[in-house]
């Protein structure tokens, strides 16, 4: 009976997002380009302040993600900032994850002194 | 009933590994929490039976079996030593006992292992109880002893607080143990007693490190035996006392069990089990609590350090009563085992259980003693301790097989040191085993239940609730939470997929160049970018052609003449290109045309003025009685109309050859050559066309030939400028001009001085010029052959004088070039462009001051008008004035005598010489003729004439005298109104020999013709008239054929005269 009751709450479990709340990666990527281009149009590198800075874009993107409403996601923003100088530079993610619900949206800016690039993963929760 | 173990011991195992599970899913900040919350869940399932209760109690049972399970070991280690000392105790004393209990006990080992060990553990717990009891007395009649029990109680605490840290690392060794160690077990319960206690001896000493704290141990035990056995007397008052109480508990527990002792082995079996079970939970259950309690008790005792003593004292005086309770439960096990058996064996577990409290009570001194020692190495404490109560532990087990053998003082000593022996290697096995940490579950128990009563009664009431509730409660609800995730994520992931996505690249910046870095900084920096051309791409590059042919040629703009342009024609490539062409000697034809052509000309126009004679005979009687025939040169040409001829000269050499002077035509508009002179060539047998044409832009004053060939013309104009016409010169250099269906070619000049050579050339009108003779041609003869001349002329240059109204004389050298430059020289610029003959400056020479007299030029500055040259020596020359003067010159050399030819008269008039000639026949004489109509004729060296004749043309001026060319007594005269009149010194020195005048036409100019060396009697006179006609009258023979001697004559009348 236990069991049988198990079953039965089992199926209630929501294991996928209504569609309206996926997390789809257009809208995120222009509210992060939005962002970016806000904060860092015209920035210079200045090695003291970025941390600073990628803490708080970070912050600001996750806020701003939330407010599109991606209901039960967990919004994971991650910031990059690097300085120009004409050196090559590689950056990949690789992810654990349930394809079907989960996904991610990436942006780079880039101007004459830094590149910033910010990738936001979201994580259906079940 | 097997098989419920079986099972129970599988949930175990379950269970383990869930907890396992759990604890690894649990942070370690639970893992603290963990035992607080299982007592409360305990004491939550003694009020309400919680469904989680089962499984957890479950838990602590199969935790209590490890622990039991490890003392199960000690026990039948103990029980092992036991039988030793049993048997030899067997032989020393009490044999009944001994073999009741060996009865006892091999009837429990027959039928179960576990009711022995029950008995065993009750026992234990017996002495444990006893222990408890002791501390009681002992607090009572001992308070001196209440410091060290503080300390020992403050070191139990420090010892739980580290257990606490490393129970379940304990645990979990001891787990481990418990399955090797039942095993070990069985082993040991097959028999091989003996052996393994050799084993044991042996590996004592080979463990004699460990000796000195079994000595040490030993010598407390030494000094604790003495007083061991005052208190042994002392406690078995109170152990009676206690007795009774159990024997009371026994009863109750008898009750609450109805099958009792006597019941089947397997029923009893059962309730052992679940007694022990229920026992064991108990313990649990205390030593949670006071596990929680001791923490609290912990935390406050930091607060109130001074107010302790005095608590403790009170504490500890109502310690040990729960835990007699508590212990009841525990008891009856024991006692259901033991109860029934006998007496004796209950006394001996009396003395062991006293020898239990003093081995504890050795602990507790252990402990003071070791406790500065303690504080000051915390860090090691833990096992030291740890290794201390095993020891301690491992000593109550030991005393307890020990004790009876001291009991026996009265034993040889051989059998004591045996046993002593014994006892050590006991000890050392026991600490060996000991240094494996699961005994410490064990000791913490025993510990545990020495503690709980105090801290059960006293603390938890109104500490350990208020600080645990709320953060338990906490805690509960966290681990409910994440059990239900838990749980949740269990079932959810059977559902979902997880999987590894593919790499997503964010970022791929490609290295940037050099050179686009600096282009990328470029602009930024106040530069600006240049282009600048290096020279890189200019690349040379040759090639190699055949050589190219070049052909110089030329051209004249503007064409003035028909030969415009021109050039060396490349006759060696010609010749290469057409060898079939034959050789040609064009010199050679040209020179046979140009005299066959000549023979031709005249022949035809010899046939032609032949019948043209006989028509003008005919027709015309027009005859001059002088002459017995005339014709006339054809100048009824186009350009010659209407132009009056203002001279005429025959060539000295080539006397049929003829210039013919023509000045402007009044009529202005009817030909286009109207403001040219011109100058014609002719050649008297050929009457119809002249044979050149010469141009000229000057009025021409004077002009003469060459003295030798008739090749070269030359004039003298107005403008005072030298001109000259080379006649060899090709027609095609000329300008070419068509008028009316003939062409006819006007000859510009070969060279004029005109604009050039102006420092030396003449100012004014040139009045005469007259070629210088060659003094060795005229020396000779005149009638030299044509050839000789022809080659002195070729190869020789000649001199030309030329005579200015201003009286200078300027002689010319005529130079033929040997090269012609057909495009023009740029040196000679008088030249025209392939001329080839020129006139350079030879001197000049100033007659008025060098030759004229004093007297003549003092009153005024004559004018010269003629210049004539003395035929057989050119040095000499004679010169025509305008004051009827004529004046001797010399060229270089000495002048002569005379100076002046001068008329009879004396003085000097106004009159102008207007014609001087020499005798052609080599007499130095010339007759001179003046503008008052006055003949002179004049020797060489007279100055004074021979002959003078005033008024023979009646006062007309003369305009020519001219001697006859044939005769050298004949002269002819004309004068200014066309009158002709011939003088004839053989007939008459007085008066003319005959005058005929031309009325038709005026005069203008007369010369002579004739053939002098023939002896033809040719001799003709040619008149220019002013209408232009040109007419020639040959004479009647008596004029023209000379008389013998007639030279002498002529010669000796000039000598008579001189």
């Amino acid at each position: 009976m236990g069991e049988a009751h198990a079953e039965v709450t089992e199926n209630s479990y929501t294991i996928r997002p209504n569609f309206h709340h996926k997390f789809r990666t257009g809208p995120v990527k222009t509210c992060i380009q939005k962002v970016l281009k806000e904060t860092l149009l015209n920035k210079e590198y200045i090695p003291e302040e970025v941390p600073q800075l990628t803490k708080s874009l970070s912050e600001t993107i996750k806020n701003k993600l939330k407010e599109i409403g991606f209901d039960r996601y967990k919004i994971v923003v991650q910031v990059v900032i690097g300085e120009q100088r004409g050196e090559g530079v590689k950056m990949a993610a690789r992810c654990f994850w349930d394809a079907d619900t989960d996904n991610y949206a990436q942006e780079v800016f880039m101007n004459d002194s830094l590149f910033c690039v910010v990738a936001a993963f979201g994580c259906f929760y079940y | 009933m097997h098989h419920q173990r079986r099972k129970t011991r599988e949930d175990t195992w379950r269970s383990d590994e869930l907890k396992k599970h759990l604890r690894s899913s649990y942070s370690s900040v639970q893992g603290e929490e963990k035992k607080p919350r299982e007592r409360r869940l305990q004491r939550d399932d003694d009020v309400d039976s919680d469904r989680d209760l089962r499984p957890r109690n479950k838990e602590k049972e199969e935790r209590h079996k490890y622990r039991e399970g490890d003392r199960e070991r000690h026990r039948e280690l103990d029980k092992a030593h036991h039988e030793d000392w049993e048997r030899e105790l067997d032989r020393i004393k009490e044999k009944e006992q001994r073999a009741r209990k060996e009865k006892s006990r091999e009837k429990d080992r027959g039928t179960d292992r576990k009711l022995k060990e029950g008995a065993l553990h009750a026992d234990l717990e017996f002495g444990l109880e006893e222990y408890g009891r002791k501390e009681l007395s002992r607090t009572k009649e001992r308070p001196r002893r209440r410091g060290s029990e503080d300390l020992v109680e403050k070191e139990k605490q420090r010892i739980e607080d580290r257990e606490r840290r490393h129970q379940e690392r304990k645990e979990k060794e001891g787990r481990i143990k418990v399955n090797g160690q039942t095993k070990d077990k069985h082993e040991s319960m097959s028999g091989y007693r003996d052996p393994e206690r050799e084993h044991r001896r042996r590996k004592l000493k080979e463990t004699d490190p460990e000796f000195p704290n079994a000595d040490k141990e030993k010598r407390y035990r030494d000094r604790k035996e003495q007083e061991n056995a005052e208190r042994e007397k002392r406690y078995r008052t109170v152990q009676e006392v206690d007795l009774l109480h159990d024997k009371e508990r026994r009863h109750r527990s008898s009750k609450e069990e109805p099958q009792g002792f006597t019941a089947q082995d397997l029923e009893e079996k059962r309730k052992e089990k679940r007694y022990r079970e229920r026992a064991l939970l108990d313990e649990d259950r205390e030593r949670r609590h006071r596990e929680r309690k001791e923490r609290a008790e912990k935390e406050e005792r930091r607060k109130r350090d001074y107010e302790r003593p005095k608590h403790r004292r009170l504490e500890e005086s109502l310690k040990h009563k729960p835990a007699a309770d508590i212990h009841s439960g525990r008891d009856e096990q024991g006692q259901e085992k033991t109860f029934g058996k006998d007496k004796e064996s209950a006394n001996s577990e009396e003395s062991e259980r006293k020898l239990v409290a003093e081995s504890s009570e050795v602990v507790h001194e252990n402990y003071s003693a070791n406790y500065e020692e303690d504080f000051e190495d915390y860090a090691d404490d833990f096992e030291e301790e740890e290794e201390e109560e095993e020891v301690v532990e491992d000593d109550g087990d030991a005393r307890v097989d020990t004790e009876p053998a001291e009991k026996l003082n009265g034993i040889s000593s051989a059998k004591r040191a045996e046993i002593e022996e014994i006892q050590k290697a006991i000890n050392a096995e026991n600490e060996r085993v000991a240094a494996f940490p699961p005994r410490h579950s064990q000791s913490v128990l025993e510990r545990e239940q020495r503690k709980d009563p105090q801290d059960f009664k006293n603390k938890m009431p109104h500490r350990g609730k208020y600080i645990d509730f709320v953060t338990a409660k906490h805690r509960q609800i966290s681990q409910k939470i994440t059990d239900k995730q838990k749980k949740r994520s269990m079932e959810l992931l059977r559902l979902i997929d997880l999987d590894f996505s593919i790499t997503f690249s964010f970022l791929d910046l490609a290295p940037v160049n050099e050179y686009d870095m600096y282009i990328r900084n470029f602009g930024k920096r106040n530069t600006k970018q240049v282009y600048v051309q290096c020279n890189e791409d200019c690349v040379d590059r040759d090639l190699q052609t055949d050589e190219i042919d070049t052909i110089d040629k030329w051209t004249q703009h503007p064409g003035e003449s028909a030969l415009v342009s021109g050039g060396p024609s490349n006759s060696q490539a010609l010749s290469l290109d057409a060898p079939l062409i034959p050789k040609i000697d064009s010199q050679k034809l040209a020179n046979f045309l140009r005299s066959a052509c000549q023979v031709i000309a005249v022949l035809l126009e010899e046939d032609r003025a032949e019948r043209q004679t006989v028509q003008n005979l005919n027709s015309q009687e027009t005859n001059l009685s002088i002459s017995n025939g005339c014709f006339q040169l054809n100048t009824n040409l186009p350009f010659l109309h209407e132009r009056k001829i203002s001279r005429l000269h025959f060539s000295q050499v080539q006397r049929h050859v003829l210039l013919t002077v023509h000045d402007l035509p009044q009529d202005l508009s009817t030909v286009r050559l109207d403001r040219k002179y011109i100058i014609c060539v002719w050649n008297i047998w050929e009457p119809s066309i002249p044979q050149k044409i010469l141009v000229c832009e000057a009025q021409i004053k004077c002009c003469c030939f060459s003295p030798g060939k008739a090749t070269l013309v030359f004039a003298g104009t107005v403008d005072g400028s030298v001109v000259m016409w080379d006649l060899r010169e090709n027609s095609s250099m000329h300008h070419c001009k068509k008028i009316i269906n003939t062409d006819w070619i006007f000859r510009s000049p070969t060279f004029s001085t005109d604009g050039i050579l102006t420092t030396v050339n003449h100012v004014c009108s040139v009045e005469a010029i007259e070629p210088v003779p060659t003094s060795v041609s005229k020396m000779q003869n005149h009638g030299l052959s044509r050839l000789e001349s022809q080659e002195e002329m070729l190869g020789l240059s000649f001199q030309i004088a030329s005579l200015d109204e201003n009286g200078i004389l300027n002689l010319w050298v005529v130079i033929e070039l040997q090269t012609v430059d057909p495009a023009g020289s740029q040196s000679d610029l008088g030249l025209i462009p392939g001329g080839r003959v020129k006139l350079v400056h030879s001197s000049a020479v100033h007659l008025i001051s060098s030759f004229f007299p004093k007297d003549i030029t003092c009153l005024e500055t004559p004018q010269t008008l003629n210049i004539k040259f003395l035929p057989l020596d050119s040095n000499h020359f004679v010169i025509g004035t305008d004051i009827g003067v004529v004046i001797h010159g010399t060229r270089h050399g000495l002048r002569v005598p005379p100076k002046v030819y001068r008329p009879q008269q004396y003085g000097t008039r106004p009159v102008r010489v207007t014609s001087i000639d020499f005798s052609p026949f080599g007499e130095p004489a010339f007759l001179v003729g003046c503008s008052d109509g006055s003949i002179r004729l004049h020797f060489m060296i007279a100055q004074y004439p021979i002959m003078q004749w005033n008024d023979s043309t009646k006062g007309q001026s003369i305009v020519a005298v001219r001697w006859a060319l044939t005769r050298p007594t004949v002269f002819f005269v004309l004068d200014a109104t066309s009158n002709i009149y011939i003088w004839d010194l053989l007939e008459s020195d007085l008066h003319p020999a005959a005058k005929e005048t031309i009325r038709s036409d005026k005069v203008m100019d007369m010369d002579v013709l004739g053939e002098p060396e023939k002896n033809s009697g040719l001799l003709g006179l040619a008149f220019a008239k002013k209408s232009g006609l040109l007419e020639i009258q040959y004479l009647k023979k008596k004029w023209a054929i000379s008389q013998p001697e007639e030279a002498k004559m002529l010669h000796k009348i000039l000598q008579e005269a001189v």
